[in-house]
């Protein structure tokens, strides 16, 4: 017994002489949780992190691109493409000379298969196409269609602007699959899905080569990559399901990088001079919101003097430790239309001038809705506290989130903090959210039945120019900042802790949450 | 009772155990107010499309058949298809079985050589330091949730000194031995492949340590106490007073008569050693069947994890089952 026990610990010993290698110079290693992992099939794929691994696999007729600091479709495997006069059919030019990662050409045909492929599989993540578009099982052959061997047209229900389509267009569903390699796989009738489960076969800059679920995901560089051959030839992700143990190995340089630190864990693995840390802005926001209906907050100047009742820059600094962005227009920052103008801050003072000049000079009690996170419960203390400043006694009410947004659904609430997040990188899905109480979301929710925010929004939506459709939105943002139901606290951030040696990663990442693109990484 | 008899007596309870427990997954994973279909399609789905899959995965079929279904399978060894991976669950139980195994086996090893040796020394140098030592060892290792001190010993063992590896099987970069048994350890030895070998040893000590930390301390208990109850007894006094040496008395006489309580902790420790795995799994990021039930879990993969609770169970079963075998064959007295 004495004797394997001296065995083990000779063992240990032969260890602490051999020591652990650093990570190849040609190989990012990245320590995520993989456990959400659930398919690599472009048309199924839905979660954040595994659509971007998606998206390294296959090309699309457009993409996203953040281009001076904003994100935009650009030309993929479509060269160019033609508008109809009417603006609602989209003729796509494919690029030709493309060759998918086992050598075959990509034709048009394999787009226009790929395209109908998540609509006749009524795949969940193609839902932009069904609910916005009107493309569905019934009709998508007339919308859908091959023109040659390298044009297809898609045809619309109605002639949305241009960023949006091709924004909506850049999602991971219409990633272009090799038709002839997918039917070779086919399963009663399943367009080869259970095969691309854990297998590409597409034409972007790198190639699946292995998928061991919980345990390992790799990519190698396509060898017949249309574009430039990506810095790094493999892109490991490996399973590691504990952010502190992330922690443990990034340090140790057993990986390059660690997907899901907390605030907390990075704060602490940035004292190491090997550790870098990088923040992109995200796609989500957090927000107080008012009924507009309900009893004082009817009075667009009580708003108001909720809006400078709040002190914003606490929240972020001490709430978030800075892991977000102070935004107080509803349309993110990274978007086209996006408005840098923050005009709230706290001014006590104006605060209850204002409340004193809707006829409530001694403020007024109110019910303070919200979930039950450690953030929201932080959050709606701070607002308490802010709003007593001015008079107003706020009561907080916490709520399982389910039960929470029920009563939000039915207006049953006076003041929440909440948040939302966004579906394509475009103005439009936001001003909708935000402004539109017939689009039936968040303006519906405070009762704000506002018609000129609302007509501003739908303007918004269809107006073909750029110019034109930039100043539709800061009007709105003008108008609805000192009108709406809203207080923005912050737009939220997205973090990682990466090894020093790692090049380029924030130019990478910047988008992340709808792009990331693991080409542009080096080491 | 003949052994014959009793053997067939021990299955056939055996069998109505593992009978109990598909009950209960099977209504829990069905019962409880959660909607697979629906976490699968997403809340924007057609409510045709919901059908189609309802009707496809069998969840139409009133509860009683469906049960009928899912017993009639198990007998096969069939659980049906796994929602989330799209293999049938017991290709992946086959697939991540093994690692789970490897790590129980390390650890009830390591507990068992551990355990006894500390449990032995306490009993005869009682109250003396290492007496002290195994019971705060002990309290610790009954005490500390696996978590916390698995986190605390890849901060020292892995962070600060750089002794072991700090997750995983195998280093990131090594290929794992041609497969035979799944388990690293066994694989690699076959291949003769013995950097593998060391690699996966090396891995494989720290979170089998800690899955086995609370045996040990079980063990390490129960063995001092019988081994002290023994060594009160009257033959131990003729074996020392006939003038034996000390180290036969207490190997030879006295321990193996203290060790029927310890095979019994060590067959229900087992059992807890494949439900810490669980939570061991997720700490050292082990690849195993523990942490394929918890994805499954967020899931709503209930054939996954239906699948694997029933096999987890008649793993224990046979674990429970050979230590009787045991037991019977050290003291015939337990036939009865």
């Amino acid at each position: 017994m004495k004797r394997s026990f001296m065995l083990i610990f000779l063992m240990v010993l032969i260890v602490a002489a051999t020591g652990f290698a650093a990570t190849p110079k040609d190989t990012l290693v990245i320590g995520a949780n993989t456990g959400i992992f659930i398919t690599m099939d472009p048309a199924v794929a839905y979660e954040v992190f595994p659509n971007k691994i998606v998206a390294a696999l296959y090309a699309q007729l457009v993409k996203l691109e953040a281009i001076d600091g904003v994100i935009v479709p650009v030309p993929d495997i479509a060269e160019s493409w033609e508008i109809s006069e009417d603006g609602l059919t989209y003729t796509f030019n494919i690029r030709k000379g493309v060759k998918f990662s086992n050598g075959d050409p990509l034709t048009a045909e394999d787009v226009f298969f790929s395209l109908k492929r998540p609509v006749v599989l009524e795949s969940v993540s193609a839902w932009f196409l069904v609910d916005i578009f009107g493309i569905n099982k019934d009709n998508v052959d007339e919308k859908i269609k091959m023109i040659d061997d390298y044009t297809v047209s898609i045809t619309l229900n109605a002639p949305y602007a241009e960023n949006i389509t091709l924004g909506i267009l850049s999602n991971m569903f219409t990633g272009i699959v090799n038709k002839d390699v997918v039917l070779d796989h086919e399963v009663d009738g399943d367009l080869g899905g259970a095969w691309l489960t854990d297998h590409s076969a597409g034409a972007g800059p790198y190639v699946l080569v292995q998928w061991e679920r919980n345990n390992v995901i790799l990519l190698e560089a396509n060898p017949n990559y249309y574009g430039e051959q990506p810095p790094l030839k493999r892109i490991m992700v490996r399973d590691i399901p504990e952010a502190s143990n992330q922690r443990l190995l990034l340090e140790r340089g057993d990986i390059d990088v660690a997907w899901d630190l907390t605030p907390q864990l990075l704060e602490e693995a940035k004292r190491n001079p090997d550790i870098v840390e990088v923040k992109v802005p995200g796609h989500s926001n957090e927000y107080l919101a008012m009924n507009a209906t309900w009893g004082p907050l009817a009075n667009p100047k009580v708003r108001e003097a909720v809006r400078f009742s709040i002190n914003y820059e606490e929240i972020v600094e001490d709430i978030m430790l800075n892991n977000a962005l102070l935004v107080q227009g509803f349309i993110n920052k990274g978007y086209f239309g996006y408005v840098e103008e923050n005009p709230f801050y706290q001014d006590i003072e104006k605060a209850k001038a204002l409340l004193a000049e809707a006829g409530y000079p001694d403020g007024f009690e109110v019910e303070l809705l919200t979930s039950n996170t450690d953030t929201r419960k932080a959050e709606a203390e701070k607002i308490q506290a802010d709003l007593a400043l001015a008079g107003i006694k706020a009561n907080i009410v916490i709520m399982q989130s389910s039960q929470m947004y029920a009563k939000y659904r039915a207006q049953g609430h006076q003041m929440i903090i909440a948040g939302w997040g966004n579906d394509y990188p475009d103005p439009d899905n936001l001003a909708m959210a935000h402004a539109s109480y017939r689009a039936n979301q968040l303006a519906w929710r405070n009762a704000w039945y506002d018609d000129y925010a609302a007509t501003l929004c739908e303007w918004g939506q269809i107006e073909p120019n750029p110019d034109k459709r930039e100043q539709i939105y800061k009007d709105l943002t003008e108008y609805w900042f000192h009108n709406g139901p809203f207080a923005m606290l912050y737009q939220t951030v997205e973090f990682w802790g990466i090894r020093k040696e790692v090049k380029n990663f924030e130019e990478a990442a910047f988008g992340y949450g709808m792009l990331f693109d693991f080409a542009k990484v080096s080491k | 009772m003949n052994f014959g008899q009793f053997l067939l007596r021990r299955l056939f309870l055996m069998i109505i155990v593992l009978f109990g427990v598909a009950c209960i997954v099977f209504f829990i994973a069905n019962v409880i107010p959660a909607d697979p279909v629906g976490a699968i399609l997403g809340g924007n789905a057609p409510p045709e499309a919901v059908d189609r899959l309802k009707a496809k995965l069998g969840y139409d079929q009133p509860l009683i058949i469906r049960f009928g279904n899912f017993i009639t399978g198990a007998v096969r060894g069939d659980f049906g298809v796994s929602l989330k991976t799209s293999n049938p669950v017991m290709e992946d139980i086959k697939n991540y079985f093994p690692a789970t195994m490897e790590l129980a086996l390390v650890a009830i090893t390591i507990s068992i050589i551990l355990g006894i040796t500390l449990g032995i020394l306490s009993a005869v140098h009682r109250n003396k330091a290492i007496d002290q030592f195994s019971r705060i060892f002990s309290i610790l290792g009954v005490s500390m949730p696996v978590f916390w001190i698995g986190l605390l010993l890849l901060l020292v063992f892995y962070f600060k000194l750089g002794w072991l590896p700090g997750s995983g099987r195998l280093g990131f970069f090594t290929y794992p031995p041609p497969r035979v048994t799944g388990m690293y350890l066994i694989d690699s030895i076959i291949a003769g492949q013995w950097d593998t070998f060391k690699e996966a040893l090396l891995h494989i000590l720290l979170p089998a340590f800690v899955l086995g930390y609370n045996a040990t301390a079980s063990i390490a208990r129960i063995t001092r106490a019988s081994m002290l109850d023994v060594l009160r007894q009257d033959f131990i006094r003729t074996a020392k007073s006939k003038g034996l040496r000390k180290n036969v008395v207490i190997y030879r006489h006295a321990l193996r008569n203290s060790l029927i309580p310890t095979v019994t902790i060590i067959g229900l420790v087992f059992g807890s050693l494949l439900e810490g795995a669980v939570l061991t799994e997720t700490v050292f990021s082990w690849p195993g069947l523990g942490r394929y039930i918890t994805t499954g879990m967020l899931f709503l993969d209930y054939p996954a994890v239906m699948g694997g609770t029933l096999y987890i169970a008649l793993i224990y079963s046979i674990a429970n089952l050979i230590v009787d075998i045991l037991y019977a064959l050290l003291d015939p007295r337990m036939r009865m």
